[in-house]
């Protein structure tokens, strides 16, 4: 299964140096499906830096529960690789299995599953990058536990491709447990049914692998009703699962559903044809205030999808198109009392939410020095994490 | 590798004016600079290195932390942050530069049991944290086996793991925020605990970063709940094969036990030789020490025992034994946490080994170490967590035999060199310290050394917090002159 990525890997480091010598910067890609999210780059012009041809499983052991892969190969080939193992690479990032590995890491993206098993920097062992100056860096390496130097692989990830392309990645699995079940349950009309979920499961003896507050556009969506509901995924053996089934019977009557639930959530942004997305967070315990947040854009712009990740205290919403901007601009100025990271945003609002943020001056200084490190001359994705970056 | 003189290289600038200082910030009995005095910080836990710091100081409060820090900035001078000196890779070590000791930052500032969230100053002692926020059901995961002497600080800079690890995740898991004090002496105020963090993971690049990128002032640390039942399993095997089979077919099974260790015959029986006895049979090649937690709705945990105990049983052990009461659960895990004490008795000295490798190549490394121990003549014990494939060779010796000491720094290097030839790393939770310099050249090029160094440099461009330490300088193309120094020279020339 090894594949010959030397000559791709070089191709990419004559690129880098091109660009390094005279510009336009390059913006850095994976499968193509996600290509309006971040800021607008910096300047007018970019060439495109693909890493899809870049493909293929490198290593897979099945008894280290790890994996290696070049950045250009798809979650869905990751996932029909160790499925027959029973096991599974736990990130579904929103879109669908179709984006690559190395996007996915680069963007630290997540889905519900990130309840249980945390986001990109909890399950990524190892990465390799080219860097800005076309030198070939790795960080981390195949082994579960790693404290050798600095820690690079965390600091690649999320970095959005402007620290280096991203060529090689290697995860940590899961085994796929015993059971695993969906189940759907209506939000109770109560004012305080957002929080009475928070605070059963943060009781309960029990990590579900995802849980889901869906609002009612997003439920029909769905294909699960036409209420506000939450989704929930259990898992573990038989026994444990009918126990957390019961427990989450204090909600409302859970209903099973097919886990199909899962794949349509996460394009969910497609099927609305949404330009505007973005998400709201705050400590857990203040996730009543973040969703009536979020249920306020969608009261002023009607469609809009809304769902929670309760115990991660995430609010993503999806506005569609036909919104105005002065329906959403008021929400995404609220820094002081929550934090907004966006998505998908025009350029204005990206504008607005810039100025809302206060960041620590010594923060965006590390970060400009650790983008001159790895960047010198800033052909890497130059602002798409905005303008210092 | 025997026991060097003691040096002092005192680093210039480090003089009775500085002493008395400091002294002024922090008080007279709070800084140690006769020679004397300074013994006691001449090493930590790595019986092979002892170099004399120019100076100790140990500051109460975080104004004081501030205050040393800043002082030691205006007059350039290099030092090493220390917490309690527990640490395996000679990582606080201060060979002349100022020792800043924060073992007495003991406060933790804020416990949000809601939210499962503490902030703590990083003096704080692992097990106290966990201590002090049991009434809310949560305790802090990662348990070094000197949790009861390390600090949270410390295990910051170290990205320390402990035996729970495989299923709770390691330091840099559950530290969502920091207040950095950096060798410049600004304050810096990295991640978010209340929301998402969006830009560079720059907790990522703090946590592990070994004292080179400045001192935490506070640490947010994540808690998790403590599970509602915890069933520990002993089983006992014929062969270290065996055991090593046994521990991937649990795994295999999705369940994740909360802790998997392996024991072997040679630390079995010094364990129960001393005052841990922990009732491990010393016939056996090999022991698993197995923990499963979860709920008791439904016998979910019951079956996920069962199913345990009959993997260990088709893989060979001889028995399973599940601990009846936490009486009987301390003692199975006080015989895992002192077997380094244990070994104390064998020999004067003892040099713990820290090194991984993919789980599915236990057995055969396992074969090989003791090979090279043969080979080098010296007794090789292991004790490690065997569901991360984190190894813990260690090695009793008398470091005044200096053949005996050359010998043992020989089969180090070897087993080292074997492990990472079979796809590991040199260091799964020590750190690389001062011990471990020579062995980056094993696993990283000199493009992500030199990436290493420049990361170094953004967050302490003079190279003063802990220098020497994690990254050989030799090794960094470009590096071997600081950006302010060659400010300097630059000055220098153009005046």
């Amino acid at each position: 299964m090894i594949v010959a990525a030397a000559t791709e890997v070089d191709a990419f480091r004559e690129r880098i140096r091109d660009a390094a010598a005279a510009r336009p910067p390059l913006r850095i890609v994976g499968a193509g499906t996600w290509l309006d999210a971040g800021q607008p780059l910096a300047g007018t012009m970019s060439d495109t830096l693909s890493t899809r041809g870049l493909g293929g499983i490198v290593e897979y052991v099945p008894g280290d529960l790890t994996l290696t892969a070049r950045a250009g190969t798809s979650l869905a080939e990751i996932r029909a690789v160790t499925a027959p193992e029973g096991q599974w690479l736990a990130l579904d990032p929103h879109g669908a299995d179709e984006g690559t590995i190395g996007a996915t890491v680069a963007t630290a993206s997540v889905g519900p599953l990130a309840t249980a098993f945390g986001t990109p920097r909890d399950l990524v062992l190892g990465v390799e990058v080219v860097t800005g100056t076309a030198a070939i860096v790795r960080g981390g390496g195949r082994v579960v536990k790693n404290v050798a130097g600095f820690d690079l692989t965390r600091l690649v990830t999320g970095s959005w491709g402007t620290l280096g392309v991203i060529t090689e990645v290697t995860v940590r699995l899961h085994a796929r447990p015993e059971v695993d079940l969906s189940l759907a349950i209506r939000l109770p009309a109560r004012g305080d049914a957002v929080d009475a979920v928070r605070l059963l499961l943060r009781k309960a003896p029990f990590t579900p692998h995802a849980c889901e507050l869906v609002n009612d556009a997003l439920a029909r969506q769905l294909g699960i009703g036409d209420r506000a509901t939450v989704i929930v995924r259990v898992s573990g053996n038989a026994e444990a699962v009918k126990a957390q089934r019961d427990l989450l019977g204090q909600i409302a009557e859970p209903r099973e559903v097919s886990s199909d639930v899962w794949t349509r959530l996460r394009a969910a942004d497609s099927a609305n044809g949404a330009t505007l997305v973005f998400r709201l967070s705050q400590l857990p315990s203040r996730l009543e205030d973040i969703w009536r947040a979020a249920m306020a854009v969608a009261a002023a712009a009607p469609d809009t999808l809304v769902h929670a990740t309760a115990m991660r205290g995430v609010v993503r919403c999806i506005v569609p198109a036909s919104a105005h901007e002065g329906d959403v601009g008021p929400v995404l100025t609220g820094q002081s009392t929550r934090t907004c990271v966006g998505e998908r945003l025009p350029p204005s609002l990206w504008q607005t939410l810039n100025s809302a943020v206060q960041r620590d001056g010594g923060v965006a200084r590390l970060a400009r020095g650790i983008k001159a490190a790895f960047d010198p001359a800033r052909v890497l994705n130059p602002g798409i994490l905005g303008e210092p970056l | 590798m025997s026991a060097p003189l003691l040096s002092r290289s005192l680093a210039a600038g480090i003089d009775q004016a500085l002493a008395d200082r400091l002294a002024a910030i922090v008080g007279p009995r709070r800084v140690l600079f006769r020679p004397s005095e300074l013994l006691t910080y001449s090493a930590d836990a790595l019986p092979s290195y002892h170099v004399r710091p120019g100076l100790a100081v140990f500051p109460g409060t975080r104004d004081e932390v501030v205050a040393v820090v800043r002082e030691l900035a205006s007059r350039e001078i290099p030092f090493v942050p220390r917490g309690a000196g527990t640490g395996l890779s000679g990582g606080a070590l201060s060979d002349g530069a100022v020792l800043v000791c924060l073992n007495r930052l003991t406060r933790i500032l804020s416990i949000d049991g809601e939210n499962g969230l503490a902030v703590v100053e990083p003096g704080v002692v692992n097990v106290a944290l966990t201590r002090a926020v049991s009434a809310h059901g949560l305790h802090y995961a990662p348990d070094p086996s000197s949790q009861a002497a390390c600090t949270i600080g410390g295990n910051v800079a170290e990205n320390a793991g402990g035996p729970h690890c495989l299923k709770y995740g390691v330091t840099t898991n559950h530290v969502v925020a920091l207040t950095v004090l950096l060798p410049s002496g600004e304050i810096v105020r990295l991640g978010n605990a209340e929301g998402e963090n969006d830009g560079y993971d720059l907790v990522g690049a703090f946590v592990g970063s070994e004292g080179c990128f400045g001192i935490a002032l506070d640490v947010t640390v994540r808690l998790s709940r403590n599970p509602e039942a915890i069933r520990t399993l002993l089983a006992d095997f014929l062969s270290v094969d065996a055991a090593a089979r046994a521990v991937s077919a649990i795994v295999a099974t999705g369940i994740i036990p909360a802790a998997l260790e392996m024991i072997d015959q040679a630390t079995v029986r010094a364990v129960e030789a001393s005052i841990y006895a922990a009732g491990y049979p010393t016939d056996a090649a090999a022991v698993l020490l197995i923990e499963l937690d979860g709920a008791l709705a439904g016998g979910g945990l019951e079956r996920d025992v069962r199913t345990v105990d009959a993997l260990c049983l088709a893989n060979g052990a001889r028995t399973v034994r599940v601990a009846r009461d936490e009486a009987e659960r301390a003692r199975l895990w006080q015989g895992r946490k002192k077997a380094f004490g244990a070994m104390g008795r064998i020999s004067p000295h003892l040099v713990v080994q820290d090194a991984v490798v993919p789980r599915t190549r236990l057995p055969a490394i396992l074969e090989r170490i003791q090979e090279i121990a043969e080979q080098h003549r010296v007794r090789v014990c292991n004790v490690f967590h065997a569901g991360d494939g984190n190894l813990h060779p260690n090695i009793a010796y008398d470091a005044s035999d200096a053949d005996e000491a050359a010998r043992v720094h020989l089969a180090m290097r070897d087993i080292m060199e074997s492990c990472v030839a079979a796809g590991g790393t040199i260091t799964g939770e020590h750190g690389v310290g001062l011990d471990k310099l020579s062995y980056m050249e094993l696993i990283f090029s000199a493009d992500t050394l030199a990436a290493m160094c420049s990361l170094r440099d953004v967050f302490d461009p003079e190279r003063r917090s802990n220098p020497g330490k994690v990254v050989p300088v030799h090794a960094c193309r470009e590096w071997h002159m600081s950006p302010s120094a060659r400010r300097r020279e630059r000055a220098t020339e153009t005046t």
